[in-house]
């Protein structure tokens, strides 16, 4: 069954994803919200008859891992990877707040 | 009337694991330069995926097992959503819905009263990263920009959360204490709070006049057991003064400061919601099977009240005897392996009770690091037994050994003490000895001026200190009267 949010939902939704939305942006939050759920409508509606559940790679998968230590042999891949790193640190933007 | 308090308290224990929660990073972080145990798993590149470490798993249980803790078969991850940069993930794995052990309790002693904490649950979680503020105090406000170092970020912790039965902050601090004592006596965690590997949260609430529960304030940043107990100090006061002026407590977290003794309001306290949590999809659940349980359970050591009990019964100690020797289970085992070398059993609870904690305090050692063996020391304490050795001669060489590589004998012998007692002869021709050094004394004996015997006394001292303790003092008392008459 098809799913549709309105504007008293998706300013619900907001306020507990704690994000500010601009009275005039509403609609438009609203309908990218109808977007997604008409796509998982048109995905919900795919015949998934004998299609294997896709957990069971994961069932097949090791689930722990013996507790030895391996060091990471490449380094450059996440320093250059980083934002800005400074042969020590990472560096993150300012925290405005605490809390 | 006092409004009876009710205290809640959470115990973040860092696990003794050698590697992180989901990736094989070390855990000995410690003294290491910053970002220098860290992967692509726990730096969160894009595309790697957390793999749960077994032995974390395996610890988690032990403590649960130790707690009473029901361990479940089946217990998940979740993501808990927060905006710090302290994980890369901006989210920390955890688990919230199905926590990996249950119930549970632990049974402490307050002022003489015994009282059963009860426990809500255990569950695994990462630790975060550090985050250093480059300001001239450290604190975030006015940074520019903060740092970050991942070293500590996927730490494995686990939590224990107790149920709010504790009523004092005396209690709050024991409940801590046993806690600690468990998971060292498990191998579970170092349990240091100063250095981070316990941290205490405290939940505290004064009841209302109708008995109903006030509202709750969550306290931060203590980093002691002293600190733990003055802020729950200062926080009872701080509520009780709040209500008596008609005010109303605030649901929030405030901050301990140490050093000014106040708690600060930090933030309103966050509820579940705020955190978002969700499924971790990146993980499968963790089973467990009873088999798997049951294996923890026959891996299980002696636990500490266990342990109090068997002393107790096998060594005839008392109370206090048996709480200073079981405090630490390494200390347990050094009294017990010096029993089994010889020792009798109350003399050598008297010795590591008296000397060995002495020493090992000066030291600034744990009895791991101790030199001195017990099969040594065992010889020692028998040596003192018989008599070859004084008591104080005794200590002084237990002193010598723990700080130097000597044998036994090497450390009699540097000590002075013969080896065997001084008599006869030997002791006859010392005493002359001091008799001649010492002509005004001893003509102040003769003439009959001592009167309260204080110079002969003063003789006798003498001898006993020259003699290095090992003349018999009633010997060298009747051996100096002889010589002085003649």
């Amino acid at each position: 069954m098809k799913m549709t949010v309105d504007q008293e939902i998706t300013l619900k939704m907001a306020k507990a994803a704690q994000l500010r939305v601009e009275p005039e942006n509403v609609e438009k939050m609203m309908n990218s919200i109808n977007d997604i759920l008409d796509f998982c409508a048109l995905v919900g509606d795919l015949d998934c008859e004998g299609v294997p559940d896709f957990m069971w790679k994961m069932k097949k998968l090791p689930s722990r891992r013996p507790d030895a230590p391996e060091d990471w042999p490449d380094r450059e891949l996440f320093e250059s990877a980083a934002p800005v790193y400074d042969g020590e640190f990472f560096k993150t933007p300012r925290i405005i707040a605490e809390g | 009337m006092a409004r009876p308090i009710v205290i809640g308290l959470e115990v973040h224990l860092q696990l003794v694991t050698k590697t992180k929660l989901f990736c094989p990073c070390s855990t000995d972080y410690i003294g290491h330069k910053p970002n220098t145990n860290v992967c692509p798993i726990c730096l969160a590149v894009p595309g790697t995926l957390p793999l749960l470490n077994d032995g974390a798993v395996a610890l988690a249980c032990r403590m649960g097992l130790g707690l009473h803790c029901e361990i479940q078969n089946y217990s998940t991850f979740g993501r808990k959503n927060y905006f710090y940069a302290d994980l890369a993930k901006a989210y920390q794995i955890t688990q919230y819905e199905l926590p990996v052990a249950t119930g549970g309790y632990l049974d402490i002693e307050c002022d003489g009263q015994s009282k059963r904490v009860r426990i809500h649950h255990l569950h695994l979680e990462e630790d975060a990263g550090k985050l250093v503020h480059p300001t001239a105090d450290g604190r975030l406000t006015g940074a520019a920009y903060s740092l970050v170092d991942y070293n500590r970020g996927g730490v494995p912790l686990t939590e224990v959360v107790s149920e709010p039965d504790m009523s004092s902050p005396a209690e709050a601090k024991e409940y801590v204490m046993k806690l600690r004592q468990l998971a060292r006596y498990l191998d579970v965690s170092d349990g240091e709070m100063e250095s981070g590997s316990l941290r205490v949260d405290a939940n505290i609430s004064l009841s209302k006049d109708d008995g109903s529960l006030g509202t709750k304030v969550e306290i931060k940043n203590m980093n002691s057991l002293k600190a733990l107990e003055r802020a729950l100090e200062y926080e009872i006061s701080r509520q009780n003064k709040t209500l008596d002026s008609g005010g109303r407590i605030v649901q929030e977290t405030r901050l301990w400061d140490d050093a000014e003794g106040v708690t600060r309001s930090m933030r309103n306290k966050e509820t579940a919601s705020d955190y978002r949590y969700y499924p971790e999809m990146d993980l499968a659940p963790i089973i467990i099977s009873d088999a798997e349980i049951e294996g923890y359970r026959d891996a299980m050591p002696e636990l500490p009240w266990e342990k109090r009990e068997r002393f107790a019964e096998s060594f005839g100690l008392s109370g206090e005897e048996v709480s200073i020797l079981t405090e630490q289970k390494d200390l347990a085992a050094y009294y017990e392996a010096l029993v089994a070398s010889g020792a009798p059993k109350a003399r050598a609870a008297n010795w590591v009770r008296m000397e060995v904690l002495r020493v090992l305090n000066e030291l600034g050692q744990d009895i791991a690091a101790f030199r001195v063996r017990p099969a040594v020391l065992a010889d020692l304490v028998t040596r003192v037994e018989k008599k070859e050795l004084s008591s104080t001669i005794g200590k002084e060489i237990l002193d010598v050994l723990a700080r130097e590589d000597l044998t036994l004998e090497e450390a009699v012998k540097r000590s002075g003490a013969q080896v065997g007692r001084m008599t006869g002869d030997a002791l006859g021709e010392l005493i002359k000895r001091i008799i001649s050094e010492q002509p005004d004394v001893v003509q102040t004996i003769k003439s009959g001026q001592d009167k309260k015997g204080g110079k002969l006394k003063f003789l006798q001292g003498l001898v006993m200190k020259e003699a290095r303790g090992q003349a018999d003092p009633q010997e060298a008392a009747g051996l100096l009267s002889k010589f002085l008459a003649g």
